[in-house]
């Protein structure tokens, strides 16, 4: 009999110790530093993740106090993305598996054929774990993929966002910033980024909530 | 079989059979459910329903949107650039955010207009706010409105009453409704006296909810 608690004992050390195991992180999904500095977001990671929620900016500038609404200087998003951090040596970033964006920008100036600037995400291809955004408490994400100018039917404009979680409330702590690359008809350069702010190179969200789940 | 499909396998029976064994799954009934829905016109009376544009998280997925030019419903409330926008993770339930934005805005030709509506609603688990909805350019029955607080309501003679700014608690989250008209007509007693009012209809600009439970 107490022989076979003492296996009994040594099978249950040596099954926590294999899931254990199973569970670290896989350093050979790790990816090298992309592109040129952009503030925190500058080193990278392959990991399974989530990002989700949407909110409000109010851009510029892009603080934590939202602007007289009767000057419609705002911005209202939804945005999520899934990647199971699998890294793609020939784009040198994580490869997302889905996610989508719908972003409305409320200024003034950035009406296109009488309505405002509404893009719409159509591809998301990349999501990397940011690992040296310290403001971002619960997670930060740099992904992206292409979009469609919905006012005028533009398509296959590439795209990136600064995701950034913060911790709860999301209002006042979370951040988000995009970049359209290539320059939209009308308009020209597109970005929404915030520099400096508590979490560059993001905007403040002034309503709403960015989730970030580590799904592993 | 190579290093990680071990890795994966053991993962597998270490951490998820577990779970499968205990009656009922622990995961399961821990699960919190997210909702949200959001939309830019509602008008509700004895010969229309209408709602437009409209968005729901729908099952399986995280992100639902809807969006118009223009929408009217004669005599009663015109918009323009209408988007509804709701994001949020109902597999796991940890969060849900929805946002109705709307341009100019007409209601019962001129008694409310407005030209920048954002409702906006999010919730985590245990929390639900409306940070972010806002007014731009209010005018009630020709007088401005300056950010309203929540649940402001002023009569409408003639008409019945508005609720701007309306923040609902709903079981784990809210309901924002930016300007809610509730049309009522007079009840007349034998003697011909208004004894009450009756709710005949309602008409609501910019909704967004949402809810974690």
């Amino acid at each position: 009999m107490t022989n076979l608690r003492l296996l009994a004992g040594f099978a249950a050390v040596a099954a926590v110790s294999l899931v254990g195991w199973s569970c670290e992180t896989n350093r050979q999904a790790l990816a090298p530093t992309l592109g040129v500095p952009r503030f925190h977001f500058n080193e990278f990671q392959c990991q399974p993740l989530k990002m989700t929620g949407g909110g409000r900016i109010d851009y510029p500038p892009g603080t934590a106090d939202k602007n007289d609404p009767a000057t419609h200087e705002y911005e209202t998003f939804g945005a999520h993305v899934i990647t199971s951090g699998q890294f793609d040596e020939a784009s040198g970033h994580c490869l997302a598996d889905k996610g989508s964006l719908e972003w409305v920008d409320h200024r003034p100036e950035m009406r296109l054929n009488g309505s405002p600037l509404n893009l719409h995400a159509t591809s998301i291809t990349f999501a990397d774990l940011a690992v040296d955004a310290p403001h971002c408490t619960d997670g930060a994400v740099h992904w992206g993929g292409t979009l469609r100018v919905q006012n005028t039917g533009q398509e296959d404009l590439q795209f990136e966002v600064w995701d950034c979680d913060a911790g709860e409330p999301g209002v006042g702590q979370d951040g988000f910033a995009i970049r359209v690359i290539q320059e939209i008809d009308g308009i020209g350069d597109y970005a929404v980024m915030c520099d400096p702010s508590p979490a560059e190179p993001t905007c403040t969200l002034t309503g709403g909530n960015r989730q970030f789940h580590p799904t592993h | 079989m190579n290093n990680e499909s071990i890795r994966a396998a053991i993962r597998f029976a270490g951490l998820v059979l577990p779970l499968m064994w205990t009656s009922g799954s622990v995961a399961a009934q821990m699960q919190a459910t997210a909702r949200a829905s959001s939309y830019g016109v509602s008008v509700s009376t004895a010969t229309v329903n209408q709602k437009s544009p409209a968005a729901v998280l729908p099952a399986g997925e995280m992100m639902a949107t809807d969006q118009a030019s223009d929408v009217t419903v004669d005599g009663l409330v015109s918009v323009q650039d209408a988007f509804a926008i709701v994001n949020g993770d109902l597999t796991d339930g940890s969060g849900a955010v929805s946002s109705a934005t709307l341009g100019a805005v007409n209601v019962l030709n001129g008694l409310i207009t407005a030209d920048g509506v954002v409702a906006m609603a999010s919730s985590t688990v245990g929390t639900s706010d409306a940070e972010g909805s806002s007014l731009a350019n209010l005018v009630v029955n020709g007088v401005s409105v300056d950010d309203p607080a929540p649940n402001t309501r002023l009569d409408l003679p003639g008409v019945g009453y508005v609720v701007l700014n309306e923040q609902v608690p709903t079981s784990g989250g809210i309901t924002v409704n930016m300007i809610h008209v509730v049309l009522q007509q007079p009840v007349l007693g034998v003697l011909g006296g208004v004894t009450g009012y009756q709710t005949t209809g309602d008409i609501i600009v910019g909704s967004a909810s949402s809810s974690v439970n």
